[in-house]
């Protein structure tokens, strides 16, 4: 058999894995150690235990299971009641009211967990029953809140982002902060979406809230202000050069230690749930690195990416041309796949071609992120969608409609985001040219 | 993605009910044998949970030395090789969590397809399992041979730390030689029992 023949067999071999429902990492494990076998006469298992060995006991990736830990510790304590309580009386003066609650809600609670399934369940177990309550029309509540919780995946500390940096060796701090700005666009643009409903459909208004002084906001938010403390703490502690994301990731732990034991709602249950939580959840996604880290290793023997990369380059395609190819593609991927999946999966392949194209590897990480968050809300498997299906017994298709406009509001981001770069590459950048 | 439609757990049908296993996803289904075979499936059982505890250990090291090099920074002193420690605690803490994430319906799959087999479902599992337990196998003894090795040969970290690389291997060769056994552990009662296989938590993990 050619190259050719053997490479087809290999990625027919992996979609038939993958689509047949075996574990991602193991899936890719499998894969990987078939093509060492097809394509070159080195031992593969032993390469297999050595790449996998040097990848899983990085001290890089220590980051991820303190972040994982910090966002399960505080997805444990009275957050969500907090949370609707402490924003309502600020958000409620503007136009589109208490739904901004969603957006600021995510926004928040992306900053102190990677991911966006806690961030939904914390912000919709209190805001979709108080909105509810309001008679907020539930098409916007459901949509707003589905969109915005995918956030948690941009805003640092973002899991795919720190799984994208270990894969391809760039630094977590410099991706953290690559995130920073554009989460926060992003999040303003669902905010002008709430506000361009409510100067669209007055009828759809619900009555206003009472107003409050500002001493009665402030008491609202008392528990609310210490977590905005740990976000800027553990934010603020990376980029200004004192902790590494590894260090921050402690301070991040130990602050949402000391907060839920202040809140009263650190027992031994909650804590050993907590960690257990973080156990599992780190496993799952070392698992899919140990696949990923082998396979790449595999992906080079087969040749597939090096030809790919001249492939793109012989087009000559302009680089915007080939970022809407690369975002149709990974929308496409991110309905049958997990984020995390999906950026380690193509990452073998898409690296050589995008830093043939001369693109910015952190920025591509910010890119790629925006595109995986679309990936999130939609059919058939948006993870947020089956979230959000557990919370409200709405139907798939309902809520994915619902979550339509936030989709396009994301492929606009996209476009923001290839015109004006620098919303990714400008933090980073201040950060790596600063002296000391 | 999420093996949300896979169906519910079948209601065990034998009189030893009570003296099941706690364990949530790996409970045992109910095998009409001696009780030599509940030995067993309470031995495994044990263990999974047992690694798993272990794994969660190896977090709370990772803070411990993490915390520790950023005090002794602070007085001035440097502690040798923390960051290559750290390393291995997230290697065990991966490692040995492997079979524990997998009893919880943790580990992360495409189930679209099977979701959509129905009552073929069953089958689809089989396949499944059955390559990753032969996957995890050929992990686990290249896992068990390389540790071997690294003892044999006396390899030795690279970074300051200069520990025996063997050492902290052990970690590795445990938690994938867990992962094959707890993987044909369920293929075997997926074949002759009517084991259903992992089942996924409700409501997704915080995970991405």
């Amino acid at each position: 058999m050619d190259q050719l023949t053997l490479t087809i067999v290999f990625l027919l071999v992996l979609l038939l894995l993958l689509g047949t429902g075996v574990w991602v990492g193991l899936a890719l494990m499998g894969v990987a150690y078939i093509g060492m076998e097809l394509f070159t006469s080195r031992p593969a298992g032993d390469a297999m235990i050595t790449v996998i060995w040097t990848s899983s006991s990085s001290w890089t990736l220590t980051a991820l299971p303190l972040f994982i830990w910090m966002g399960e510790i505080l997805y444990r304590t009275r957050l969500s009641e907090d949370m609707f309580r402490g924003l309502s009386p600020w958000l409620a003066p503007l136009p589109g009211g208490l739904l901004h609650t969603n957006v600021v809600g995510c926004t928040i609670f992306a900053a102190v967990s990677g991911s966006s399934a806690a961030t939904l369940t914390t912000v919709g177990k209190m805001s979709i029953p108080e909105l509810r309550r309001r008679g907020y029309p539930e098409f916007m509540t459901i949509g707003t809140l589905a969109g915005a919780a995918t956030l948690g995946l941009m805003i640092p500390p973002s899991l795919t982002l720190i799984v994208y940096g270990v894969t391809i060796n760039e630094s977590i701090t410099q991706l953290f902060m690559a995130g920073v700005i554009p989460g926060l666009v992003l999040a303003a643009m669902f905010m002008l979406y709430i506000v361009a409903w409510y100067y669209l459909r007055p009828g759809a208004r619900p009555p206003a809230e009472p107003g409050l002084t500002t001493a009665e906001k402030l008491w609202n938010s008392r528990y609310l202000i210490p977590v905005i403390c740990l976000v800027l703490l553990v934010i603020g502690s990376m980029y200004l050069g004192w902790a590494t994301a590894t260090e921050a990731a402690a301070f991040g732990v130990l602050g949402a230690l000391a907060l839920a034991a202040a809140q009263g709602s650190l027992s031994r249950a909650t804590f050993m749930a907590s960690l257990l939580g973080a156990t599992r959840t780190s496993a799952m996604i070392a698992l899919i690195l140990m696949g990923a880290a082998f396979l790449s290793l595999s992906m080079g023997f087969t040749g597939l990416p090096r030809s790919l990369a001249n492939f793109i380059a012989d087009l000559e395609l302009s680089p915007f041309a080939l970022i809407a190819a690369l975002t149709i593609f990974y929308i496409i991927i991110g309905c049958f796949l997990d984020g995390i999946s999906s950026v380690v999966l193509t990452m073998a392949v898409v690296e050589p071609m995008i830093r043939q194209a001369g693109i910015d590897v952190i920025w591509f990480g910010i890119f790629i992120v925006v595109v995986v968050e679309m990936a999130q809300i939609t059919p058939p498997i948006g993870f947020n969608l089956f979230v959000m299906q557990g919370m409200t017994q709405h139907e798939i298709g309902y809520i994915a409609r619902t979550a339509l406009p936030m989709f396009l509001i994301m492929v606009l981001m996209v476009v923001v985001l290839t015109v004006f770069p620098e919303l990714a590459t400008w933090l980073p950048e201040t950060l790596r040219n600063r002296p000391g | 993605m999420l093996g949300r439609t896979v169906p519910p757990c079948s209601t065990p049908t034998a009189p030893n009910k009570a003296r099941r296993p706690r364990t949530r996803a790996g409970a045992a289904r109910p095998f009409p044998m001696a009780s030599a075979l509940q030995t067993v499936r309470r031995l495994l059982d044990g263990l999974y949970a047992l690694a798993g505890a272990v794994a969660a250990l190896s977090l709370l090291a990772i803070l411990g030395i993490i915390v520790a090099q950023m005090v002794a920074r602070w007085i001035g002193a440097v502690i040798p090789g923390a960051t290559n420690y750290a390393g291995y605690c997230m290697a065990s803490g991966s490692f040995f969590a492997l079979a524990y994430a997998l009893n919880h319906g943790a580990h992360i799959r495409v189930s679209l397809l099977l979701s959509r087999l129905g009552r073929f479902s069953r089958y689809g599992e089989i396949w499944c399992y059955a390559v990753a337990a032969v996957t995890a196998t050929l992990f686990a003894r290249y896992a068990l041979k390389a540790t071997y090795w690294s003892e044999f040969l006396g390899d030795v970290s690279q970074g300051q730390d200069a520990t025996p690389i063997w050492l902290p291997q052990i970690a590795m060769s445990i938690g994938t030689v867990l992962l094959a056994i707890a993987l044909w552990d369920h293929l075997i009662r997926l074949i002759f029992t009517d084991h259903p296989g992992v089942q996924v938590p409700e409501i997704g993990e915080a995970r991405d």
